[in-house]
């Protein structure tokens, strides 16, 4: 058996979503660096010039705590590849905004796959006994060079969750989970490099397609699960393409996907882009609903979750902000303005 | 810089400002003695995070450091429990901007020594 289930059950107590208000189209993009045209997705969501993944972090943070309603964290990790510091931890300025100092923290990095290995982990504190409750957070500020391929989808924007003892308010159950990995090069960046690179068509069938489908297809066989238990599906979403893609050879069909496909509105939120869309799913769904949860990271691997919402959901809806008001507002810019707030351009 | 913000870094996160055990005034920024009462028994409080704007003005030429974010709407706001903050707007439409306007607390980046040293962060608000 590869699953992963925690000995005492563990449960999502609260949640919050955050995107920045900034939208830019990849017509714009387009304009730019090619006379026409568009990328994958219609819009992606741009970090104000004085946001990164540490202010970002700290909003979906809070309406994570404010709807969970509990005062101590025993843990505090922070999953993204757009760390502000290279030495210097993220998750600890953080803990510092929430209040926060008795506690572990620490920043976990894996493409886009950070934020759901830190659900992971806390799941097995808490599962252990270890601690009471913890906040596992995928936030990220995406780059992509100018002109490159990924600046059309790069994005901004992530969410948190913080996962304690299943009980009375608890929002979902986080049943189990099961992990896959290997040593695939699609996607890197090296030290002291501003851009990531990566390997074209190489980051589709070796790299997405062959962990995602390695990671359900395992987790549905050894729960005994088929497609058709699920009511929703969130998959990473690099592009429209993959999640859907993936969803039909694994036998899930665009109803289920479509409540948690952000994509072709947001971009690839990369550590935040399965997490944002399993907020989504958590702005709709319904006490007994299940949903399959599975992210990749370059690298590569995929965590893939069996999730059980729960009826505390009802009571603690609509706490915070939902993806949807986040979604709604919105400012278009243009590629210079991008570029300043983006700090490609300097006065 | 970097050492002056880090000593006052959870006003700066999280508007931790001062409560007069004696009369029940707020303050923020935090005070060592009460404005009302004069005493001295002083507690730390977490303001609350939304209140008013009560003035405000369109800043274009600010102090060093902030040059990027130039121009910037600097206002006071009125917070729920009466304190007053000086903050910078961010994330505001112009014609949001008024007297009166509901605004709520976020914390941003407020200036970066250079390439290679601290980034400070700090609480500015957005009208809501």
């Amino acid at each position: 058996m590869h699953l992963m289930k925690s000995s005492r059950p563990s449960a999502i107590l609260g949640y919050g979503a955050y995107l920045p208000r900034y939208r830019m189209s990849t017509a714009e993009i387009a304009r730019v660096w090619k006379g026409g045209g568009s990328g994958p997705n219609a819009e992606k969501a741009v970090a104000s010039m004085d946001e990164d993944t540490v202010t970002m972090a700290i909003e979906a943070a809070n309406g994570a705590m404010q709807m969970a309603g509990v005062s101590r964290l025993g843990a505090v990790f922070v999953g993204t590849e757009s760390k502000p510091y290279a030495v210097k931890p993220t998750s600890t300025m953080v803990a510092q905004a929430l209040g926060q100092h008795h506690t572990l923290a620490a920043d976990l990095e894996f493409a886009c796959k950070a934020g759901t290995e830190a659900i992971q982990v806390i799941t097995g504190l808490v599962g252990s006994g270890m601690i009471d409750a913890g906040l596992a957070v995928g936030m990220d500020t995406a780059q992509g060079r100018p002109g490159d391929d990924l600046e059309y989808t790069a994005a901004s924007g992530g969410a948190a969750f913080v996962i304690g003892r299943n009980g009375k308010g608890a929002v979902a159950l986080i049943d189990c989970s099961t992990s896959y990995v290997s040593d695939t090069g699609d996607f890197w960046r090296r030290a002291h490099e501003k851009y990531p690179r990566h390997l074209s068509r190489f980051t589709g069938e070796p790299a997405y397609f062959h962990h995602v489908e390695t990671a359900v297809r395992t987790l549905l066989t050894e729960t005994g699960h088929k497609p058709t238990d699920f009511k929703y599906a969130v998959f990473h979403q690099p592009n429209p393409r993959f999640p859907v893609e993936v969803a039909s050879r694994l036998g899930f069909t665009i109803e289920q996907v479509k409540t948690g496909l952000l994509n072709p509105a947001i971009g690839n939120t990369y550590a935040g882009s399965s997490l944002i869309g399993l907020a989504a799913v958590l702005d709709e769904a319904q006490p007994g609903d299940r949903v399959l949860l599975a992210s990749f990271g370059s690298g590569a691997g995929s965590d893939a979750f069996c999730i059980e919402v729960l009826d505390g959901i009802a009571r603690k809806r609509g706490a915070g902000q939902t993806v949807r008001s986040l979604l709604e507002r919105n400012v278009k810019v243009d590629y210079s303005t991008y570029s300043r707030y983006r700090d490609e351009l300097h006065k | 810089m970097a050492i002056q913000a880090w000593r006052v870094k959870d006003r700066y996160y999280r508007l931790i400002g001062s409560r007069c055990r004696k009369c029940g005034a707020e303050y923020f920024p935090p005070v060592y003695r009460c404005r009302k009462c004069g005493s001295a028994d002083i507690e730390d409080r977490q303001m609350p995070k939304e209140g008013s704007i009560l003035t405000y003005t369109r800043l274009h030429e600010p102090l060093p450091g902030f040059e990027a974010q130039a121009p910037f709407y600097l206002a006071v706001v009125r917070l729920d429990n009466g304190a007053r903050v000086l903050t910078q707007l961010v994330d505001s439409p112009e014609e949001s901007v008024r007297t009166g306007a509901r605004v709520r607390a976020t914390v941003r980046r407020a200036r970066v020594d250079g390439e290679t040293g601290l980034i400070v962060y700090g609480y500015k608000f957005i009208v809501v």
